[in-house]
């Protein structure tokens, strides 16, 4: 009952991610049939400008994006995780931000960010405050980005508040019992409780910051202002499908699986790690 | 950046509760005691957590309310330049303008068709796959669970291009099929290990007692497995539903022909008519938004009703590679006792 399954797994991941390996040391236009290469792709993309600003853009989106969200989804799911009252409407809010469907998302805060009729702008300007032009503006744009990205915690929210719940109530007690204050708990219980987890977070945020930055590049830049917010994500869009060079598209999607690759295995490895010592 | 303005804020009304410091104390740490002092005060600590609590839901929410208060703007106009809402009259017509302006309505129903294969395909394949789990011994079991967590940790996205030439070569271009594709293996991974977590709790003895009744593998999937993991149904058709329904690279790359765009490509087409039609557009983004949002309030609330399902919920949602390490991990260790 499992074929289906598996052979959709040979068929739609295991197989494309080897025939991006091969993609990477061929010349294919996806017309004529493909000629070897070797590692000239490679040569030909770290020859070009472009590729090493996308790919600085694409660390600095990615490290600055995931910490932002793992610490906005700490900071909400502390103070979200009590059963109270109206605390389902609350987590709710937060987490329909994260179920809205990509592309509404990036239109929606193309709308925000609009800086001349944008809400935020509009807000900005109403308290006083200077108006950045978002998008628009070459310094602003990837910041703008990254906000846009790491406003999203209503999945670690959620995986936070699932944690927390994990801790036992008792230690808690015995904090209160020795006249620990709310900073030290915090501090010294709650943080090493939910480290491991928070880790996790991180690791798993920084891939998909990486991965999901196609479409809202796509629809709220396009790269630019100039090649600001050119991710690499989007090069290799633009390479395969604007200029049919599917062999150097792969060969980039090779360095973004070098890329990803060590924090992955980093994940898994720390996984098996953490809960092999739980068994013990 | 909203978010992160509201905790400040709340400092700052703690500080300013209390008096100037005195000097000799090293820098901050007085402070930091009155605060910690002001916090242990369990009534104020519970009205501040309280405002922050809906402060942060208003700013999560705010986006949404902008967004509905966009989409009624009437057309034509430049767009108001003052936080009123108003200035110019409520624009309901607009959601008739798109449908005749976009062909929103065939869209829709090209993506219907698509959310509505992909889900009912991949509740067959996730459960298939999650009964297998839960009733192979346990080394290969070990094996299909291991796989299924490999594919969790390869983001869809990272596939495309190959996916793209595969499906070239196999002629599946500018068809559905490329669309529905990820459905064999249950859309996501994560879709057939929640199978497999809500199988594995139906005791052994259930199934013992059926097949000495001589019901076969299928039948214990059907009349067992299935009618006993229902809220798990529930959720995976949500899941997968919008996970079609919001897809927007997959018929970006294999759509050639707009007649076959779904919404999601729709959408960009609109953008790229007129960029400038703001109010239009953001009608077009409510109707995408909203079965999407409807569909998980539902569920929200179908689950909430059975509380022990509650915890679990949280564990269902959205394509969360932690998550379900952390389940399976959790898992074994239930085995290991």
């Amino acid at each position: 009952m499992a074929a289906p399954f598996v052979f959709g797994a040979l068929l739609l991941v295991v197989l494309p991610a080897f025939l991006s390996f091969a993609l990477a040391f061929v010349q294919y236009d996806a017309l004529s049939p493909p000629t070897w290469r070797g590692i000239e792709n490679f040569a030909v993309i770290f020859r070009r400008e472009v590729f090493w600003i996308a790919l600085r853009n694409t660390l600095v989106f990615a490290f600055s994006a995931a910490p932002l969200q793992a610490l906005g989804a700490l900071m909400i799911a502390l103070l979200l995780h009590p059963e109270r009252r109206g605390v389902r409407v609350h987590r709710a809010a937060v987490y329909l931000t994260s179920v809205l469907p990509d592309v509404a998302y990036a239109l929606i805060w193309l709308w925000l960010l609009n800086p001349l009729y944008g809400p935020i702008n509009l807000t900005l300007a109403w308290l006083g405050l200077p108006t950045p032009a978002w998008l628009v503006d070459p310094r602003t744009a990837l910041a703008s980005l990254v906000i846009v990205a790491a406003v999203r915690v209503g999945e670690g929210m959620l995986l936070l508040i699932a944690a927390r719940r994990t801790a036992p109530d008792s230690i808690y007690d015995a904090a209160q019992i020795d006249g620990a204050d709310r900073l030290r708990t915090f501090w010294h219980i709650t943080l090493p409780w939910l480290a491991p987890w928070l880790l996790l977070l991180l690791i798993r945020d920084l891939v998909m910051a990486i991965h999901s930055s196609l479409t809202p590049v796509i629809l709220m830049t396009g790269g630019g202002p100039g090649y600001a917010t050119t991710l690499l994500p989007f090069l290799m869009y633009e390479e395969a499908f604007t200029h049919l060079r599917l062999g150097e598209a792969a060969a980039m999607m090779v360095v973004v699986f070098a890329l990803i690759g060590p924090p992955i295995g980093l994940a898994g490895w720390l996984t098996r790690r953490w809960w092999r010592e739980d068994a013990a | 950046m909203q978010r992160r303005k509201t905790p400040q804020r709340a400092s700052g009304a703690a500080t300013a509760v209390k008096p100037m410091q005195a000097l000799s104390a090293p820098f901050g740490s007085t402070a930091l005691q009155r605060i910690v002092r002001l916090w242990r005060r369990k009534r104020i600590g519970r009205l501040l957590r309280h405002v922050l609590a809906w402060s942060v839901a208003a700013l999560y929410a705010a986006p949404l309310l902008w967004l509905l208060v966009a989409s009624l703007q009437p057309v034509g106009q430049p767009p108001p330049r003052t936080l009123a809402w108003f200035p110019q009259g409520v624009a309901w017509s607009n959601y008739l303008e798109i449908f005749r302006v976009a062909p929103l309505g065939r869209q829709i129903g090209n993506s219907l068709l698509v959310s509505v294969a992909g889900a009912l395909i991949t509740l067959l394949t996730a459960s298939w796959a999650g009964f297998a789990m839960s009733r192979l011994p346990a080394s290969s079991r070990r094996w299909l669970v291991g796989l299924a967590l490999l594919l969790m940790l390869i983001p869809s996205s990272a596939v495309w291009l190959p996916r793209y030439v595969l499906f070239s070569g196999m002629g599946l271009l500018d068809s559905y099929a490329a669309l529905v594709a990820p459905a064999l293996l249950g859309t996501r991974s994560l879709l057939a290990l929640m199978y497999y977590w809500s199988f594995h709790r139906i005791s052994c003895e259930i199934y013992d007692s059926a097949s000495l009744d001589g019901a076969g593998v299928w039948a214990l999937w059907r009349r067992i497995a299935l009618p006993l993991a229902r809220p798990t149904t529930l959720a995976v058709a949500v899941l997968a539903f919008t996970h079609y329904w919001s897809d927007f690279v997959d018929p970006l790359l294999f759509l050639k022909s707009t007649q076959r765009f779904t919404i999601a490509v729709g959408l960009r087409m609109l953008q790229q008519m007129d960029a400038t039609n703001w109010p239009l557009l953001m009608a077009a983004v409510v109707v995408m938004v909203a079965p999407v949002l409807v569909l998980y309030l539902l569920l929200q609330i179908i689950l909430d009703k059975d509380a022990s399902l509650h915890l679990r919920s949280s564990r269902l949602w959205r394509d969360a590679p932690i998550h379900l390490q952390l389940s399976a991990g959790s898992r074994t260790k239930e085995e290991r006792r």
